[in-house]
């Protein structure tokens, strides 16, 4: 480039230095914002509450050694209820004591459309 | 023949305008989203709140006895209810009081099989305030197992879900 004035060249270098480090700034100003809400909505999204409540139920229920007609009621309300007011659908079986095994055993199902939690309770 | 002086110094001067132009974009997207952050925040702090006074209340002290909250929907004791509920959650370190409201139901499976009813219904529990749309509540629940009938059976005990929606003003 014939005639072109090369002083100053560090200044030009200097500018574009600063300019860049204030748009990785800004880049970060960005993204700390969004931070703070997506952990909010995350927390509130997932089940975590839910799936412990409805761990604590069914427990409670198998330790109340209710009749086979009064335990299905109990799981028809579980069930219902969780779907209608909670959207996940719940199911449960709860295998008593037997013979040779002296724990009672609970396989636990329980899904919301997003999260998905199995279990299987053994009694202490 | 087109005059080749001063290319650097366009050059320079698009690459600034561009970086200004993509930083103040940057800048302004993102302050849009700070108020809804905010909220988020506060909601989750509220619901986690509600969740561990109710937690508490369904804890019995023992392993033979019922839990506060087991007594409170089979006796239908709103008094109760209003009175440790609201000590819970308004507790703060010192003696300044928190301001949180609640309106509080029990939803149950209302199944009758005679008249071919199968859904859930809702009964009022407890309420300090009437909700009148301007608040911003969250919603906490608690599985509870109470030895009582609801409408539409004679069967018991029965597990209802107890319905929390709790504010702040």
């Amino acid at each position: 480039m014939a005639g072109l004035n090369d002083d100053a060249q560090w200044i030009v270098m200097m500018g574009f230095v600063v300019s860049f480090s204030f748009f990785f700034l800004a880049m970060l100003l960005n993204q700390s914002t969004v931070v703070g809400q997506t952990t909010a909505e995350g927390v509130l999204e997932f089940p975590k509450n839910d799936i412990r409540d409805v761990r604590s139920v069914i427990t409670e229920s198998s330790t109340l050694s209710l009749s086979d007609a009064d335990a299905q009621v109990i799981k028809d309300d579980i069930r219902t209820i969780a779907l209608s007011r909670k959207g996940a659908v719940v199911d449960y079986t709860i295998t008593p004591p037997t013979g040779s095994d002296l724990y009672t055993h609970i396989s636990i199902h329980y899904n919301n459309g997003v999260t998905e939690y199995n279990e299987n309770w053994t009694s202490p | 023949m087109v005059d080749d002086n001063g290319q650097l110094y366009t050059i320079e001067g698009v690459a600034a305008g561009m970086i200004m132009l993509m930083t103040a974009y940057l800048v302004l997207g993102a302050t849009s989203v700070y108020t809804p952050g905010d909220t988020h925040i506060s909601d989750m702090q509220l619901e986690q709140l509600g969740t561990d006074a109710l937690r508490m209340m369904n804890t019995p002290v023992n392993g033979t006895t019922e839990s506060t909250l087991q007594e409170i929907v089979e006796n239908d004791d709103a008094n109760a209810f209003n009175t440790q509920f609201l000590n819970f959650v308004n507790s703060k370190t010192g003696t300044e009081r928190d301001n949180l409201h609640y309106n509080a139901t029990i939803t149950y499976y209302h199944s009758d099989v005679i008249n071919n009813i199968h859904t859930t219904a809702s009964l009022p529990l407890a309420s300090n305030r009437n909700l009148t749309g301007g608040e911003h509540p969250v919603r906490v629940t608690e599985w509870v197992i109470a030895d009582k009938q609801f409408p539409g059976s004679v069967n018991h005990p029965r597990a209802v879900l107890v319905e929390v929606l709790l504010w702040r003003d």
